[in-house]
């Protein structure tokens, strides 16, 4: 129960000092709209049709998540807030959670700003299967934020972040990547019902993560 | 600081004349022992089928290059002991070495086999076996990219020790996400016949010895570059307890 309160607070310090200052979502939602915009130039409207969504949708989240995880734990470097934080009486695991948990808030956000739009601009018809078009993309982000959150604590102290951090994630998160569109093609283009075993990849690939980070985020966290 | 210069040791000259000889050995095998094609009404191997011979242990050897640095990023974690990093950093480079040598004999094999009298690839389709060794390669390609941009010797080998547990970890993600993918055709299987299956064994010894020789040469390179480095930048030792 301790646990599940200090995650709490840390969680919520995390988006309170977001709603006040506000300078992550912001910059991240923004980063989304131009990508789709760019995208949007790029391509033929043949070529935009609904099941081409995923993949216009996939580079909004990869980059703007990219972004989001950077921010979250740059709070932390900032004027050595992390030393406070690894000296208080938290197991390392409970930060972890609380990380991934506002980092998850952030890219949902993102998200419910971005996809309006993309389906605004493409013409994307998601009405046939919404409810799996949801789902599979939440499970695929907590897959992606489980990753995105582990090395955002890895390499935070390096000097080269930027580049680095989506270096080290987007390979990772292909499985990710191919699952979900895979998937979202069957349900989109050949009409089939969700199947368990295409969206059982998705769980594994989140619980895998979640526990080989959580181990591992003991040993890597230092100020 | 006075150069030592590395001398083979007679052992190690032995270990690769042995292997160089396996490998010709091999190379008669696969000219005399193997049958010249595979044909049936509307399958037809190509003349490039025999890479098939070396293009699967080499596969293997990747999956084991893969595994290695897996294994010693948890050592490092553990242990805390740089050297455990220079072997992921060489185990790291023989699974890219590996792996390429793995995608473009795919790709040759691919393109050379014939289906219905037509090529059965074009160079290269996006079916379930390339995504995943074009997928595998690029993610030991970015474990020896994000290594020089990491200055400190203990944080770079942290960042890639974790790098390579998960990146270990998405291997069997990867494998079977991309089995999602359409697959075009799927050559008959063929029962092997001795002869393919005992070439086929065979390849291994020459091409795991290879690859741990490779290994074992990059490791000693990696160990030595690190000591060099850390002998002349005396302040570079920080304590191995983080």
């Amino acid at each position: 129960m301790l646990m599940l309160r200090q995650i709490y607070w840390l969680a919520s310090k995390d988006i309170l000092i977001e709603a006040r200052s506000r300078q992550t979502i912001g910059l991240v939602v923004v980063l989304g709209v131009l990508i789709i915009v760019v995208l949007g130039l790029g391509l033929e409207p043949s070529q935009t049709s609904g099941f081409s969504a995923t993949a216009i949708l996939w580079v909004a989240y990869l980059f703007g998540g990219v972004l989001c995880f950077e921010k979250t734990m740059a709070v932390e470097r900032h004027d050595e807030a992390l030393a406070g934080l690894l000296l208080a009486p938290i197991d390392r695991g409970a930060i972890y959670i609380a990380k991934l948990i506002s980092n998850l808030i952030l890219m949902f956000s993102l998200a419910i700003v971005v996809t309006p739009v993309a389906v605004l601009l493409f013409h994307f018809d998601l009405s046939a299967a919404l409810g799996a078009f949801v789902l599979i993309m939440s499970i695929s982000m907590v897959g992606f934020a489980a990753v995105g959150t582990l090395f955002s604590a890895t390499i935070s102290s390096s000097r080269l972040q930027g580049g680095l951090l989506a270096m080290l994630i987007f390979p990772i998160s292909l499985p990710l990547v191919i699952t979900s569109s895979q998937l979202l093609l069957r349900i989109f283009r050949g009409n089939q019902e969700l199947s368990f075993s295409g969206l059982s990849i998705l769980i594994a690939f989140d619980v895998i993560f979640l526990v080989a980070s959580w181990l591992v985020f003991e040993l890597i966290l230092e100020p | 600081m006075a150069q030592k210069k590395r001398i083979p040791t007679p052992a190690i000259i032995v270990y690769w004349v042995v292997t160089l000889g396996l490998f010709v050995g091999g190379l008669f095998l696969l000219a005399y022992y193997t049958p010249a094609n595979l044909r049936t009404p509307e399958y037809d191997a190509g003349a490039a089928q025999k890479i098939f011979y070396i293009h699967l242990p080499i596969a293997i050897n990747t999956f084991v290059a893969a595994l290695l640095v897996g294994v010693a990023g948890v050592a490092y974690l553990i242990g805390r002991r740089l050297v455990w990093d220079d072997f992921a950093y060489a185990a790291g480079k023989t699974a890219v070495l590996l792996g390429g040598i793995v995608l473009l004999t795919g790709v040759i094999w691919g393109r050379s086999a014939w289906w219905n009298a037509r090529p059965w690839f074009v160079w290269w389709e996006w079916t379930p076996r390339l995504t995943f060794s074009l997928v595998l390669w690029l993610l030991y390609v970015v474990y020896l990219m994000i290594r020089p941009s990491i200055e400190s010797a203990n944080r770079r080998a942290l960042v890639c020790a974790v790098y390579g547990i998960i990146a270990f970890l998405d291997v069997p993600l990867v494998y079977f996400s991309t089995k999602l993918l359409p697959d075009l055709h799927v050559p008959p299987g063929q029962a092997m016949s001795s002869g393919m299956k005992w070439t086929l064994l065979y390849w291994f010894a020459p091409i795991t010895m290879m690859h741990v020789g490779i290994l074992y040469h990059r490791f000693c390179l990696n160990r030595d570059e690190r000591a060099l480095y850390e002998s002349a930048y005396d302040n570079e030792q920080t304590p191995a307890v983080a």
